[in-house]
């Protein structure tokens, strides 16, 4: 029961580490390095909010996804957008700016055990016996939400809807008006975002350090892999099972094992089949 | 309506429009007509303006030069240097060659994700008008793109570009692969489209012989080159014509 129900929590967090990026790569095949920076970033930006800047909790968290939102779109307005279309040129590009904001933190101080965020609302109760503690069960609430909240988004908005084009076809959506600039900055920024509130629900359950950053940046390029680049489905799916895998191995092995257990799951999906489980890298090719 | 003069499009040194000269009247069919490799999907990703973001893929990917040379012009504005989205606004609107359907969304999201550019009531309308145009598209309107056949594709295509609001639509190759029946219906379609929506209209063929008795106007174009010229009728009397294109 108690790797049920903390396999649940803990692939929804997963899930939530790596929506964003796979996001920003299922529409506008950009692959977003600086996904785990940003991450931290927004942990970050909330602590000086709440704790330095005395803003109050729910100011501080809108005022830092917004904040995290616009950083986004900067970057690939001013800085992505020269080397769109080049893969890897844009993983260096998109890398080298998360390891400036990363190293730039730690420069600044940020390090050890000090930086933490308050949960949301604390205490614990028991779900089928085990305790859990009601931050872990907003992370499900949370990830649910946002899930079911995109895809009403790319279902009847306008926008949303664009986004949904210039992800299945890119020149397609251009002949019928949609600027394909403006969607990746739409998407990175969305991505960037949530990124940010993936930071603000699941900081508080560790300390806020640099080196989660380039964590959260594997755990998001694993579950996307596995799940097949660019698929939102797939995405979800593989979180569930890498971790539900990570849960195991706490159990049986160690804890430090997690990290492994991401990466064993990278190869084992290059091995076994290298577009993902919901790949779709060459399937449209093949249509007449 | 549109004009274009001395349009001339390379890829590397090879040579894939040669020359052109092309007018589309106002609320017109023009027709192109040529075999494979002519240049007619080149023409038309070049008046969309495709050309050059497909350029700029090319040179970020180090490939293909291409070069484009010429005029275009759209109610007498010049606008080679507009990428696609900007001619898309306004009015120029490319269908295009095999059809390129979203594959994941269904056909109402698809006709959704064709309406960027339209108020809430141009969708609405526009909408309306397509169903009545093609009614077997409301009948699936809730089926994966994916999964239509070749016709209803074609017809899904033509109503995702009307919903984008053209004031001049670029149909490329929309009977390929299709039976003479549909060929057909979607040929009493394109002049339904005119009469209703009075706008022009620039086809592009391989098989001439269903298209020529709709256009008021056809090009022949052989090797990038425009090698005849005339009203529907005087292409439909040329023996060269019907030889080369009518498949007799």
């Amino acid at each position: 029961m108690e790797i049920i129900v903390y396999g649940i929590v803990n692939s929804v967090s997963l899930a939530l580490m790596a929506l964003g990026f796979t996001l920003v790569y299922g529409i506008s095949r950009l692959p977003n390095f600086a996904h785990g920076a940003f991450y931290i970033l927004a942990g970050y930006l909330a602590w000086v909010g709440i704790r330095s800047l005395n803003m109050g909790y729910i100011v501080s968290v809108l005022l830092t996804i917004f904040v995290v939102g616009i950083l986004g779109m900067a970057m690939y307005r001013f800085f992505l957008i020269r080397v769109r279309g080049m893969p890897i040129s844009e993983i260096i590009a998109s890398y080298a700016m998360g390891l400036f904001i990363l190293e730039a933190l730690r420069w600044k101080g940020l390090k050890g055990m000090t930086f933490t965020l308050p949960v949301i609302y604390p205490g614990t109760i028991f779900l089928f016996d085990v305790p859990v503690d009601y931050q872990r069960l907003l992370v499900v609430a949370i990830g649910a939400g946002i899930v079911a909240g995109l895809w009403l988004f790319t279902k009847f908005t306008r926008l949303g809807l664009a986004l949904r084009g210039i992800a299945q076809d890119e020149q397609a959506a251009m002949m019928l008006g949609i600027d394909s600039d403006a969607m990746a900055t739409v998407a990175t920024g969305l991505g960037s975002a949530l990124a940010a509130v993936a930071a603000i629900v699941l900081l508080p359950l560790g300390n806020i350090v640099v080196e989660a950053g380039y964590q959260v940046l594997i755990f998001a390029v694993a579950v996307c892999i596995v799940g097949g680049l660019g698929s939102w489905a797939g995405a979800i799916l593989a979180s569930f099972i890498i971790g539900f895998a990570q849960i195991l191995t706490v159990s049986y092995m160690q804890s430090h094992f997690q990290v492994v257990v991401a990466l064993l799951a990278i190869i084992l999906t290059l091995i076994a089949k290298p577009s993902g489980l919901f790949g779709r890298q060459k399937q449209l090719e093949e249509r007449v | 309506m549109l004009q274009v003069r001395r349009l001339m499009v390379f890829y590397e040194n090879m040579l894939a429009i040669n020359n052109v000269d092309l007018e589309v009247p106002p609320e017109r069919i023009v027709g192109v007509f040529g075999s494979n490799s002519a240049g007619k999907s080149t023409l038309m990703y070049t008046l969309s303006g495709i050309i050059l973001d497909m350029r700029r893929k090319e040179e970020m990917a180090g490939g293909e030069r291409i070069t484009v040379a010429g005029e275009i012009l759209y109610r007498g504005e010049h606008i080679e240097n507009l990428g696609p989205s900007e001619r898309a606004r306004m009015g120029i609107v490319l269908c295009p060659e095999r059809r390129r359907i979203f594959p994941e969304s269904s056909v109402l999201d698809n006709l959704k994700i064709g309406a960027f550019l339209a108020t809430k009531e141009q969708a609405r309308s526009t909408l309306e008008f397509v169903f009545s145009l093609f009614p077997k598209l409301r009948e699936i309107r809730r089926r994966p793109g994916g999964f239509l056949s070749g016709g209803e594709q074609q017809m899904l295509a033509i109503g995702r570009a009307l919903m984008a609001q053209p004031r001049l639509l670029l149909l490329d190759e929309p009977l390929m692969g299709l039976s003479p029946l549909i060929q057909f219906m979607l040929m009493e379609a394109v002049k339904q489209i005119r009469q209703e929506r009075r706008i022009s209209i620039l086809i592009t063929e391989q098989y001439a012989r269903p298209v020529l008795p709709v256009v008021d106007e056809g090009y022949v174009l052989e090797h990038g080159s425009v090698v005849l010229r005339g009203t529907g009728q005087e292409l439909l009397e040329n023996p060269d014509v019907t030889s080369a294109y009518f498949g007799v």
